[in-house]
């Protein structure tokens, strides 16, 4: 368990020691990715033997005797610890050659130094047992990646995309203040105890706060404005970092505050149910308008968080309505949907941002045919996008048949409720067939057909071995999950413990059953594709093949121009959608005989973010702007203000 | 073993029963049409031909039609024939089918656009659009089912007396799921109204145009994909409508292939007397039928 605490010391002392050697830049990326990679390897077995043994544990620190640092490492925790040291790990290798050596010294350093905080805080947030610990580590996580987003770019972008961060992020830790205010109120300990005494209205109103805190983090429908600006803005192997596994401390948090309430009742999961219906069909949809590869995988990233929430509230309604089955299933494909998620979306943002440091384009429509000059890349983001999109043999597909199973288990004639899991069931098939048209969008017009400017068409061979080897690691890693689920379902069951969930050995054995079902389908698939490939191979034996142009349809000078664009791709589908996913396009009028220069802009609008700007935004602004004339830049009536407010406020005493 | 041969009998001879589409259309038009094997000897054809390729396109390209007969192929393992039990069956069987179907899809569509051609990417952004719906409407049919019987495999539904269970429990409402899966066995294979496959107009149509590069035995395995896909539409229809169990195993099959026939001739009368939809009305279309079993499920849900 002392290991935990070894494995933080060394990736802080991964992300200190560099800052001494800056003057030399390789140097500095070695020494600082050994000692952080050793120590996410170190912490990354122990978590797993937690998992494995279902130990749990609690640490305390005491810090120049005042402060009291308590962890504690449950399942639950090393649930998340392993997701987080497995993915910091990959990310810190990428990194390696993601880096351009031409930078400053001294930036690398500085950038690992965050790096490293932004890990270890991570750490200790899910690990924390008291309100302090937690509060602390939650504001070095949201700080550290604040300045991870900032410290590369000087961009108007990147500032207005980390202020966006920052804003969102401090409203939502309000409500985590206000959350443990309560808890503190009640429970009169800093620790996180058990509140299940609590009267459920006031467990309503603690969970509601939990939702909106931690979901801000999280990414839900409609906290989730940040989000797509914040993770294009990061360097690649970071937003791989915050999507794949700092969204994921939400998730964490939500489940920690529902485990300490310890009711099960029926209104948490239809919370997390709605949440999760809104967010994974607004994300999904938003990420199609997207023309930006970053941006529309942040989207995919609310989808996602979005489908982990509708696990996890089939799970809740499970456990309130004793369907064990229900519980298990739900809580279950949510969890594995957590490791799932961090895996295939930081192996399609570290895609994203290979493509980018070759290209150094982001926008989707200028690039085109890069499978064949960045073929590993192409095929790594290939499985990646099929993964997404939940399809077999890959593991989204795993987890989304889990909560398939879950929500036909809530649609039972035994359960009364039924028209959300319904409404989850119809959003998962809806979702799964816009995740499939979103990344069929972009795999084909990013790595298919012809390039669609001259820069991408000047590329030649893959990059740095590091890159390769993280993204090749993550996609071995999605299909073994999907063609081998049991181990990782087996893993699931000791973290559901945490949420008082006790399914019977029969419903374990069911689920483990399940994906030994899957294994053998697939292996017989599988060989049924081998049998299939022979026979092509068979069919063209000896055969001349003859190369030309793609087919014109009796045009004959096709141009790359020509090819249809990713707007295009999408423009139907969110026709369809348009009163959720309205498109502004200011109208251009051509005009005179013999029109010159015309262009076409399109954008998306995020109802969440319109919406909060004119509900919210604009009305406080009003407001506020009548009392700029406080603020003159008089120092001496700066002064006298403050006098007077302490003068007022002796009246008080 | 039995299941498995009835599965091959039926899967050898899917590309006659296409046939039966061409005669029924060539029959409402007053010709003669080809004959009744013409997908066979189309298939012998292009077995032995060599292809073409694009110099635009990669792998995926070749990978694609494997794909689209592989999932097609591998979805009927899981469908009971003629009441015979499915070769492979477990509790879920339904969501893998569907998501094997996706799969295919999503090959498709990359290989469209994979060949860069503009025409190909408009067939791939509609069969995108109408398959999100066609999902939604064949998971509330799913949710139909599971209501009668609470399960989510195809076997209990479509094999030995499960099927007459299946009407006594649902009675008139499987009507309209009937209607609603020929609904969506119209969008999901891309028949008419939904697209014409004989179009001339690379422009107006849906899954020919994805199609248009590919060539030689590549194009074989796709045709050959397209039957084994429709036939696994129909045979669920088929079973639905003929869900006795007659003592005699050859009296059932023959009894369910000639319905398997009755519902192609009523496919091949569909593309006779109507015309393509209009591209924007086709959603409307979809939506019938998922109106159609959301009604369905909540007329039976007591």
């Amino acid at each position: 368990m002392n290991l935990f605490i070894d494995s933080a010391l060394l990736i802080l002392l991964g992300g200190c020691i560099p800052f001494f050697c800056a003057f030399h830049v390789r140097l500095t990326k070695i020494i600082a990715i050994l000692l952080m990679g050793c120590g996410c390897i170190l912490g990354f077995i122990q978590s797993v033997r937690v998992l494995i043994h279902s130990q749990s544990s609690l640490e305390t620190i005491l810090c120049l005797n005042t402060f009291i640092f308590q962890f504690q490492f449950d399942t639950l925790s090393a649930f998340f610890t392993t997701a987080i040291y497995a993915i910091s790990l990959l990310s810190l290798i990428y990194s390696f050659h993601y880096i351009h050596e031409q930078k400053k010294g001294l930036q690398i350093a500085i950038h690992y130094v965050f790096a490293s905080l932004l890990i270890v805080s991570m750490l200790v947030v899910v690990t924390a047992a008291d309100m302090i610990t937690f509060m602390i580590a939650w504001e070095l996580m949201s700080i550290s990646s604040f300045l991870l987003i900032l410290l590369d770019d000087h961009s108007p972008e990147a500032l207005k995309a980390g202020y966006w961060y920052i804003i969102f992020t401090q409203a939502g830790t309000l409500c985590i203040f206000a959350l443990f205010g309560c808890m503190y109120g009640f429970t009169g300990t800093l620790a996180f105890t058990n509140i299940s005494g609590l009267h459920v209205e006031y467990k309503f109103v603690l969970f509601s706060l939990a939702c909106v805190g931690f979901g801000t983090k999280a990414g839900i429908f409609p906290f989730h404005v940040w989000l797509p600006y914040a993770h294009p803005a990061a360097p690649s192997h970071i937003s791989a970092l915050m999507s794949g596994v700092m969204i994921k401390t939400g998730i964490y948090g939500i489940l920690r505050i529902y485990s300490l309430l310890a009711t099960h009742s029926l209104i948490f999961g239809y919370i997390l149910l709605v949440a999760g219906i809104f967010s994974s069909l607004f994300g999904v949809l938003y990420a199609l308008g997207q023309h930006d590869l970053k941006r529309l995988l942040a989207y995919h990233s609310v989808e996602n968080i979005g489908i982990i929430l509708m696990g996890l509230g089939l799970g809740v309604i499970g456990a309130s309505t004793q369907n064990m089955r229900l519980a298990v299933l739900g809580f279950s494909g949510g969890l594995l949907h957590v490791w799932n998620h961090a895996i295939f979306k930081s192996l399609l943002f570290m895609n994203a941002g290979m493509v980018l440091h070759k290209t150094g384009i982001r926008s989707i429509e200028q690039l085109g045919g890069l499978m064949k000059s960045m073929r590993i890349t192409g095929i790594t983001f290939l499985i990646g996008a099929l993964s997404i999109s939940g399809l077999p043999p890959f593991n989204g597909f795993i987890s989304e048949l889990l909560i398939y199973l879950g929500g036909f288990q809530a649609i039972d004639k035994q359960v009364n409720a039924f028209i959300l899991p319904i409404l989850g069931i119809l959003t998962l098939s809806i979702i799964g067939g816009l995740a499939l048209s979103c990344f069929t969008k972009v795999v084909g017009i990013v790595f298919l057909g012809e390039p669609r400017t001259q820069i991408n068409r000047n590329i030649h061979g893959e990059i740095g071995w590091t890159m390769l080897f993280s993204v090749v690691v993550l996609a071995l890693l999605c299909f073994g999950i999907g063609i081998m689920p049991t181990p990782f379902i087996q893993l699931t069951f000791s973290p559901i413990k945490c949420m008082h969930v006790f399914g019977d050995d029969q419903i374990l054995a069911s689920l483990i059953d399940l994906g030994q079902t899957m294994t053998l389908v697939f292996c017989i698939v599988g060989c049924m594709f081998l049998f299939l490939l022979g026979i092509r191979y068979y069919l063209y034996a000896g055969k001349t093949i003859a190369h030309t142009s793609t087919w014109g349809c009796g045009f004959t000078k096709p141009t790359p121009k020509m090819q249809y664009t990713g707007a295009s791709f999408a423009s139907s589908i969110l026709q369809f959608f348009h009163p959720i996913a309205p498109i502004h396009s200011p109208q251009q009028s051509v005009s005179g005989i013999f029109p010159t220069h015309s262009h076409l802009h399109q954008e998306l609008i995020d109802l969440a973010e319109k919406w909060i700007l004119l509900g919210f935004v604009h009305p406080i602004l009003r407001v506020l702007d009548k009392q700029r004339w406080i603020q003159h830049g008089n120092i001496h009536f700066y002064v006298g203000y403050i006098l007077v407010t302490i003068v007022v406020l002796l009246f008080f005493i | 073993m039995q299941s498995f041969i009835i599965l091959l009998i039926f899967w050898i001879i899917s590309p006659f029963f296409m046939g039966v589409i061409l005669k029924v259309k060539a029959f409402f038009a007053g010709k003669q049409g080809p004959p009744v094997l013409i997908h066979y000897y189309t298939l012998m054809k292009l077995f032995q031909k060599a292809s073409v390729y694009s110099l635009t396109t990669t792998f995926v390209f070749r990978l694609s039609p494997l794909m689209i007969l592989l999932t097609s192929l591998s979805a009927m393992l899981f469908l009971p024939i003629a009441g015979y039990p499915a070769v492979f069956s477990f509790e879920g069987d339904m969501i893998l089918i569907c998501y094997l179907f996706g799969l295919g899809r999503f090959f498709t569509i990359i290989a469209a656009l994979d060949t860069g051609s503009p025409f190909e990417g408009m067939g791939a952004a509609r069969e995108a659009y109408f398959s999100v719906l066609s999902e939604a409407s064949l998971f509330m049919i799913f949710i139909y089912f599971y209501r009668l019987h609470g399960s989510i495999s195809l076997n209990s539904y479509l094999s030995s007396y499960h099927t007459i269970e299946l009407w006594k429990y649902g009675q008139s409402t499987l009507l309209f799921i009937i209607a609603s899966l020929y609904i969506v066995l119209l969008i999901e294979n891309t028949r008419v109204p939904v697209d014409d496959p004989a179009t001339h107009l690379e422009l107006t149509m849906i899954h020919e145009v994805m199609i248009l590069d590919h060539s030689g035995p590549d194009l074989a395995f796709i045709e050959l994909g397209a039957c084994t896909k429709l036939l696994f539409f129909t045979c669920i229809l088929s079973r639905l409508l003929f869900p006795y169990n007659l003592n005699y195993a050859g009296l059932n099959v023959i009894c369910f292939g000639s319905m398997l026939i009755l519902i192609y001739v009523v496919i091949g009368i569909t593309e006779s007397i109507m015309a393509r939809f209009k591209m924007t009305k086709t959603p409307k279309f979809i939506l019938t039928s998922f109106a159609l079993a959301f009604f369905a499920t909540f007329l039976n849900w007591g």
